[in-house]
């Protein structure tokens, strides 16, 4: 019993996502009375009438109490999530107890950033995002919703499954030498190779990294890129994930078994199978997105499916955070580009666009104005609004001339109307008039974003890209390279690490300054290979350390960074710590505490620990802080004494460079 | 600090048309001076939502949350009610403190559509803010965390004493008409022989009556005992009178032996009742046979109410004239006869009530600072509580119609038997609550209704139990209330899940910023004990301070050491002094009593 939900200020549902339990809860409280053919606009309907009168009761509450819903709870323990992001709200729900209150927040906040990943910043003008997420082509808005539904989708799976999902930090497989061999390899021959080829059309790799299912087996940089963020990682290792799903539950890569293996049964890009008119027999058993789909294969119309997906050398465009020296540039623009090379095996990368320098222009413009529109709503007026770097009074001849090249526009009417406002003698000037000027400002150059950024150039002109020769020839190149390594590359991605500490059971070590993590592997229904073996222990142990992991993120919430616990037969331990570069152990400080409905613990969607390391870092100044963290599971019957030996040892130790390559 | 920042009930069933004002539906708003936009709103809305989510969910609403304020909602019928509090009071306790304010009502005043359809809202409003202010007043943030007992700190107390108010209420309990009791000091538990959740409710009259003084004019109270008497009519569940029936107090007595003595006085007021016309013959001694009896049993819908009888069915349910139509004027009550209630007993002075009177006037002014309502409030709320006794009376005689035939009835009680799937509206059967005050020393008996026109009992329970109570109340006078043991280098608290009894070393001040990070943390482990049933101890550590916390099926224990060196870098050692809180908390807590092996 799962749904998500974006809705408009308006109560129009510009998204929304359910399971088939949900679906049929809602078609029961309809009578499922919907008549073969009418699937997808009735059931929407329904969504959407049903959850109106909580939309408006919360627009109403923001509006008269300056307060909002942020949760429900009903006898039967179901719970609904609300949160607002500008003028959209997200309503998550779950009736099925696999989700608590704060499973479906970070849910909303992952959505939130799929959506920065998918749109940039055409999320910053909610008008525009909404015309975004729900546009007007059926058939347009059924394709997009099926892709983020299936992208929530893969997220939801992974959140469950992967231990690295779960604590939110990448996982690197653990085999220095040959991690080693393959970073010189991306550096030295792919990336150079690929840069210095004429037929990339003036893309730029920056980025490039092999996948071994979730895992990392080596990240490549180019000299010039910045660094990419965790979270960004994270988001598109989900998107690969979602591409060619890796069968992480079976013990034989096989891609028959990997197909059928997902409740989505998507095979590569499935979704973005264009449909044709969806066939009478379907009923409403398409009309639900996700589910629908599931039914629709069951009832044999694989047929349709099998449409030819499109071209696969055609890269998705994501927007990315880029740090430069003269500041950070959110939601940039680059195309990914992800090769198979076996299945489980994948090549990712990452090229800036030709065109990117446009978008860090329309950011600073962007900027400029959103701290203007700030300070006059807080009142400050003249000078004191236009105080600071990157200001109107800066950004205004770059401006002049950006706006020149883009021909007569809207935008061009706009920015003289602003210009009159505000420079003007005798014009109202830098007061709260000029407030709807700049909002409308801030839509134009989000419009413009839109225009170059998310707008196809259209199916006629040859699109933008490496070439098809040259994304094969990168692939062969590597899949060569691993052509040996491939099968313990694999095998090996499930027993990444050994443990030799008696009465020691599980443990998740992450390191928050770099953002990846290390832990004994947990899966449950591979054959032998799990450090527990599987059935109901290894099962019973899964879900303790899942809980571990939520029960700790709420005492670091409040600020605890040592936790410990019995419960059961289990011993429960939870560290946070800081190091400076040398491995000296800094003082604990005080940690920030935080509401309850406060965005989520993690690094994913939000990055709470890139927040507590510039928090805790203000005491040390000149020093580089990191983070880490440790948790463990131990049999009870072992003494605290020897429990807290073990976490020492192994917080001292696998940060040693001869365990692994963290450092 | 204020606990509730809202409580509200709304009866849906008022605003159903299209032209209905919502303020037509609010029962009940606090804080009482919220503009009235703003009460509708809230309600509106939250009603509105909550609803809407129900449906969805086919289930009702328990939790609401806001970005500033959670709230504990109920929904049954049409009635919705929504208690708020800060965001940082755990859930559980939010949650617990509505459904101790509902079943309060409950206790004091029966159904509560019921109630609705008798009471003016204004009067039942009153007692609303009564029964809140109750809950918040005085304790400690602990209390409210654990929403446990007020007990005397038994540390002080001599053990004798304990026993002592033991035996006094065992030995009301030889009169068979009393199921069962408390001995309260000053508005804690001295000793008890009822559910934690019952002597709590049983201590909401208790402090009334203390605050209030004893009134010569209140109905309730009973002049041949010098005002040191008074009553009021109960609603107890049907699990809460098995518990009673089940505890160690019951003889069993209650099937068979109905004193046939008590008869003529009941049937007395019963007939007067019904008819008006005073009688004092004799009637029939089988109450099985008498019509009494079977009245008991076809009126039973009006202390079960289920909505489809007492609500829809235009017909009376009682054939009384008086209350027939449901909805008694002012003037009807008025018409209550006060002073003939309890005519058996005029023959009695009441010299010894106003000596009792100035004995009790110079605890007043003490008492009011100890139930921490403030003189103030209740100065104010003198003149509602004029109004709500006269109201009580009536209440008895609604209960002497009904249940007339009623005295030591299992069997009807057993016709009332509750459907569990209404366990909101569950039946209630009515008792009496029987209070005997000694200075600030209280006797609170439940005893059957029956006890009240029983002159012989009533007399027995009191002269047995007088000696014995001037005593105690002597001897618990002389300990100081401030004179808890040593504060020590730690701070612990120790909660006993089962008698919902709370042992601390806290000051009982809040603000003391030493103790704040030991009540937050304290609060989320409770919370985590709570939701989490494997789990028996943990350890939790802040830059501040490091809380130890440990459970077993009967209780909880909290632990935090002063001082020790708490600079450390929070990375694993085993000589980080966080992880030797187990073993202090066994050693320091044992001189408290409490044993953790």
């Amino acid at each position: 019993m799962k749904c998500l939900l974006i809705a408009s200020e308006s109560a129009e549902v510009l998204f929304h996502w359910t399971d088939p339990e949900f679906q049929q809860n809602v078609q029961k409280q309809y009578g499922a009375s919907q008549e073969d053919g009418q699937g997808l606009p009735a059931f929407e309907d329904s969504i959407s009438t049903l959850f109106a009168p909580i939309i408006i009761s919360c627009i109403t509450m923001v509006d008269r109490l300056r307060d909002s819903y942020t949760s429900f709870t009903t006898e039967n323990h179901h719970i609904y999530v609300l949160h607002q992001f500008d003028e959209c709200l997200y309503i998550a729900v779950n009736g099925d107890g696999e989700e608590g209150e704060c499973d479906l927040r970070r849910k909303i906040y992952v959505v939130k950033k799929m959506t920065e990943v998918l749109f940039g910043m055409v999320t910053l003008s909610s008008n525009l995002l909404r015309k975004e997420l729900r546009p007007q082509d059926t058939e347009q808005r059924a394709r997009l919703w099926k892709h983020l539904q299936s992208l929530l989708q893969t997220y939801g799976h992974l959140r469950e499954n992967d231990q690295s999902f779960l604590v939110e930090a990448v996982e690197r497989l653990i085999h220095p030498t040959l991690c080693e061999q393959c970073i010189e390899f991306l550096e030295r021959r792919l990336v150079q190779q690929l840069n210095s080829s004429g037929e990339r059309a003036g893309e730029e790799v920056m980025h490039a990294f092999i996948l071994v299912h979730t895992k990392l087996l080596a990240f490549y940089s180019s000299r010039n890129a910045s660094s990419l963020s965790t979270s960004d990682l994270l988001v598109l290792i989900i998107m690969a994930q979602n591409m060619y799903p890796s069968n992480t539950d079976s013990d034989d890569p096989n891609p028959e078994v990997e197909n059928d293996r997902r409740t989505s049964g998507s095979g590569p890009e499935s979704f973005y199978t264009p449909e044709p008119s969806p066939p009478p027999d379907r009923g409403s058993s398409s009309s639900g997105g996700f589910c629908g789909r599931c039914c629709s294969m069951a009832e044999d119309s694989l047929q349709t499916l099998e449409v030819p997906p499109p071209d696969p050398s055609t890269p998705r465009r994501v927007f990315l955070e880029v740090s430069l020296k003269d500041g950070l540039y959110p939601m940039m623009p680059h195309s990914m580009y992800c090769l198979p090379l076996w299945p489980g095996i994948t090549l990712v990368l990452l090229t800036k666009i030709p065109t990117s320098a446009v978008a860090m222009s329309v950011y600073t413009f962007l900027e400029a104005f959103a701290k203007l529109e700030k300070r006059l709503s807080e009142g400050q007026e003249g000078s004191a609004a236009t105080r600071g770097q990157r200001t109107i009074h800066e950004v205004r001849g770059k401006l002049d001339k950006f706006i020149k090249a883009l021909g007569p526009t809207e935008i061009q009417v706009c920015w003289i109307e602003f210009k009159n406002l505000a420079f003007t003698r005798g014009g109202p000037g830098f007061s709260r008039h000029l407030i709807p000027s700049c909002k409308k400002m801030k839509t134009q150059l989000c419009a413009v974003y839109r225009q170059c950024f998310l707008l196809e150039s259209g199916s006629s002109s040859i699109p933008q890209r490496l070439s098809p020769g040259l994304q094969e020839r990168a692939q062969s190149m590597v899949q060569e390279k691993l052509m040996d390594w491939k099968d313990f590359l694999l095998v090996k991605s499930r027993r990444n690490i050994t443990m030799d500490f008696p009465g020691l059971i599980h443990f998740i070590c992450v390191d928050r300054s770099t953002g990846q993590m290390i832990a004994p592997s947990l899966n449950l229904t591979e054959r032998n290979t799990s450090e527990l073996g599987k059935g109901p222990l290894a099962q019973f142990i899964r879900r303790k350390v899942w809980t571990l992991v939520n029960t700790t993120r709420r005492y670091l919430q409040k600020g605890y960074s040592t936790v410990t616990f019995r419960d059961g037969d289990f011993y429960f331990c939870y560290f946070l710590w800081f190091e400076n570069e040398t491995g000296f152990k800094l003082e604990a400080g005080d940690l920030p505490v935080l509401s309850d409905d406060s965005a989520p613990i993690g690094m994913l969607a939000w990055d709470y620990y890139r927040k507590l390391l510039r928090y805790y870092s203000k005491s040390h100044q000149g020093e580089v802080v990191k983070c880490y963290e440790l948790l463990t599971v131990h049999l009870g019957v072992v003494p605290a004494e020897i429990i807290l030996q073990h976490c020492r040892q192994l917080a001292s130790k696998l940060w040693e460079p001869s365990r692994n390559p963290l450092l | 600090m204020p606990r509730c920042t809202y409580f509200f009930l709304y009866d849906g069933s008022k605003v159903k048309g299209e032209g209905d004002l919502t303020r037509e539906g609010i029962c009940y708003f606090y804080p009482e001076e919220t503009p009235l936009d703003e009460q509708e709103l809230l309600c509106g809305q939250l009603a509105g939502a909550g609803r809407c989510v129900s449906e969805l969910s086919s289930s009702p609403v328990c939790v609401l949350r806001l970005r500033r304020n959670k709230f504990a909602i109920r929904m049954k019928d049409d009635f919705f009610w929504a208690l708020g509090c800060p965001v940082e009071v755990p859930t559980i306790s939010v949650c617990e403190l509505l459904d101790q304010l509902i079943n309060l009502f409950r206790f004091y005043n029966g159904s509560v559509r019921r109630s609705y359809q008798l009471n003016r809202p204004e009067t039942l409003a009153s007692r609303w803010a009564q029964y809140l202010s109750h809950l918040q007043s005085g304790s400690s943030d602990l209390h409210h965390i654990f929403s446990c007992l007020r007990t005397i700190d038994a540390t002080n107390i001599d053990p004798l004493l304990l026993l002592k108010a033991a035996l006094i209420l065992q030995a009301c309990q030889r009169c068979p008409l009393v199921s069962a009791g408390c001995v309260l000091f000053r508005g804690r538990v001295v000793s008890t022989q009822i559910s934690p959740e019952l002597t709590m409710k049983v201590m909401v009259h208790e402090s009334e009556t203390y605050t209030k003084g004893p009134r010569c004019n209140d109905p309730g109270t009973f002049n041949s005992f010098g005002g040191a008497v008074s009553s009021t009519t109960v609603f107890l569940t049907v699990s809460e009178l098995q518990h009673l029936q089940s505890g160690p107090g019951d003889k069993d007595f209650r099937s068979h032996s109905t004193p046939h003595k008590k008869k003529p006085t009941r049937k007395t007021r019963l007939s007067r009742t019904l008819s008006n016309t005073p009688s004092t013959e004799s009637e029939p001694s089988d109450a099985f046979s008498s019509p009494s009896f079977s009245r008991r049993l076809s009126d039973s819908s009006v202390f079960s109410p289920d909505p489809s009888q007492s609500g829809a069915d235009p017909t009376p349910q009682q054939p009384d004239p008086p209350f027939s139509n449901g909805e008694p004027s002012p003037e009807a009550e008025e018409e209550v006869p006060e002073e003939s209630n309890y005519e058996s007993f005029h023959s009695n002075g009441n010299g010894v009530s106003q000596m009792h009177n100035e004995a009790g006037g110079s605890l007043f002014g003490e008492d009011s600072r100890l139930n921490g309502g403030g003189g103030d409030g209740d100065a104010a709320r003198g003149p509602v509580f004029d109004f709500r006794g006269a109201e009580e009376s009536r209440d008895h005689n609604v209960f002497e119609e009904v249940s007339g035939g009623g005295c030591g009835n299992v069997q009807g009680r057993g016709a009332e038997s509750p459907d569990p799937a209404r366990s909101d509206d569950s039946p209630l059967i009515p008792m009496t609550l029987y209070l005997h005050r000694v200075k600030g020393l209280v006797l609170a008996l439940l005893v059957e209704p029956c006890f009240l026109s029983d002159t012989d009992s009533m007399e027995e329970v009191y002269h047995s139990s007088l000696a014995s109570l001037n005593g105690l109340e002597a001897h618990l006078r002389t300990v100081s209330p401030g004179a808890s043991g040593p504060q020590g280098p730690y701070l612990f608290a120790h909660f006993d899940c089962v008698q919902s009894t709370l042992t601390t070393n806290l000051s009982a001040r809040p603000g003391g910023a030493l103790q704040r990070p030991f009540v937050r943390a304290t609060s989320l482990l409770h919370s985590h004990f709570c939701n989490t049933e494997t789990l028996q101890e943990a350890i939790i550590r802040s830059a501040g301070a490091a809380v130890y916390g440990t459970r077993s099926v009967a209780q909880e224990t909290y632990f935090q050491q002063h001082g020790g060196s708490l600079r450390n870098s929070g990375i694993p050692n085993h000589q980080d002094s966080a992880f030797s809180l187990p073993g202090k908390a066994r050693h320091r807590l044992l001189k408290h009593g409490v044993n953790l092996i």
